[in-house]
């Protein structure tokens, strides 16, 4: 992020401004923004723990009274960006697969399409929720799991529900992408987190229709 | 793990840290199954094991040393009863559910263990989590050397082995965290079907199954 203009504009001599005026509440849910994305970018260069409050108010480019008015200190402005993050790459996931007009397959598709899109458009973000959660604080591994089985609730309402196949199943394909995507990650390569559509597909759609079928949809 | 009697008893200085090491890595894993790696302390694990701290830093530089050395070890464990269940089976597939059920019923009997490799080896943070990277990683070659293809189809890609080790990882892991781990072994139809069904398509893989 580019450093903030710092210090009050110099009075202007002509009382007409010169943009309209950004509202209160725009600023500060801006400011909000600004703070957890720089717990983000800054527990994925460090880790949660090397990061003190005086990192993130400068990174952010806010005040510390800013920080406090808006949260309780920096596990809860962590959690907050977990929250945020989680609950908007769910949003879109959930938006991409309603848009496809096809079968459950494409849908499946389409939602990995999008869960990778924003890893690699969010990479400190990606970093922050499956890694850095993990080890910052009980509260956090715990929406670390809890988000985990959003993930699980949302592959359930996507794939066809067959009886006799294991009762985990969506347990072990959620567990099984978000490893390729850890690794990814942490080999610094969030960024291409999309390379890996193909074969996170075929894993995917494999227990669903047998694993030669699946190879067959995932090169189509 | 036993102490050692106290005061003069003529054992080698060697075999008293030997034995003080093992008794600190056991602490380690157990103080770990009930509180966590943040809140288990040098102090926590030395008085568990009855070891003073001093002998605590004779043995490891610190906590995170001793985590590396525990993890390590265990890993070791798990490795050398996946093997031995493998070994001398007729075919691949047969291995892998031997080796499958072996893993299962170890994790189900060591419970400090199995929460220390599963769960806190991602949590333990920055120091150490390469430790659980490494070690899972090393476990996907017993998956797949020797893995044919499904009839009709081609080896899956190698993403797909990577995640049916990382996603049974993961399940078990949150089996642990659920406090389930006493039980996994009822997870290995499951389980099986998920680790062989890419290699050898659901109805083959099903069949084995069954016939365990």
């Amino acid at each position: 992020m580019p450093p903030r203009p710092k210090g009050k504009p110099k009075p202007k001599a002509a009382a007409v401004p010169v943009r309209p005026a950004l509202s209160r509440e725009f600023i500060a849910g801006h400011k909000r923004r600004r703070i957890m994305d720089a717990i983000a970018e800054l527990t994925a260069e460090q880790g949660y723990d090397a990061t003190k409050i005086g990192d993130i108010v400068r990174r952010a480019g806010v005040a510390r009274k800013t920080l406090y008015d808006n949260f309780e200190g920096k596990e809860e402005v962590f959690l907050a960006a977990f929250d945020t993050a989680v609950d908007e790459a769910l949003a879109r996931i959930e938006a991409d697969c309603a848009e496809v007009e096809g079968d459950w397959e494409e849908k499946v598709k389409a939602g990995l399409a999008s869960f990778l899109r924003y890893v690699a458009e969010n990479p400190a973000l990606a970093r922050m929720c499956m890694i850095e959660a993990l080890s910052a604080t009980q509260t956090a591994t715990e929406r670390y799991e809890a988000a985990m089985q959003r993930f699980v609730d949302l592959t359930k309402r996507t794939v066809p529900q067959d009886d006799r196949l294991p009762e985990t199943i969506e347990e072990t394909l959620v567990g099984g992408v978000a490893w390729i995507v850890y690794q990814q990650i942490r080999r610094q390569e969030a960024e291409k987190a999309e390379d890996l559509l193909p074969e996170l597909s075929e894993f995917m759609l494999a227990p669903f229709h047998g694993a030669a079928e699946a190879q067959k949809q995932a090169n189509a | 793990m036993e102490r050692l009697p106290r005061g003069r008893h003529g054992l080698p200085r060697e075999f008293i840290a030997q034995n003080q090491r093992e008794r600190l890595l056991a602490a380690l894993a157990e103080c770990l199954e009930e509180k966590g790696y943040d809140r288990t302390t040098v102090s926590a694990i030395g008085k568990r094991a009855g070891v003073s701290k001093s002998d605590f830093y004779k043995q490891f530089e610190s906590k995170d040393a001793c985590f590396v050395a525990a993890y390590d070890d265990a890993v070791e464990r798990i490795r050398a009863a996946v093997l031995a269940a493998c070994a001398e089976r007729e075919d691949w597939a047969r291995g892998v559910l031997a080796a499958l059920t072996a893993l299962l019923d170890l994790f189900a009997a060591e419970t400090a263990q199995t929460q220390l490799v599963l769960v806190e080896g991602l949590r333990a943070g920055r120091g150490v989590y390469d430790r659980y990277q490494v070690a899972l990683q090393s476990f996907v070659p017993y998956l797949t050397d020797g893995a044919p293809a499904p009839e009709g189809g081609s080896r899956p890609p190698a993403a797909t082995d990577e995640a049916v080790v990382g996603g049974v990882a993961s399940l078990l892991a949150r089996r642990v965290l659920a406090g389930e781990t006493r039980t996994m072994p009822g997870l290995l139809p499951e389980i099986a079907e998920f680790a062989l069904t890419p290699y050898l398509g659901t109805t083959e893989a099903r069949r084995i199954i069954s016939g365990r």
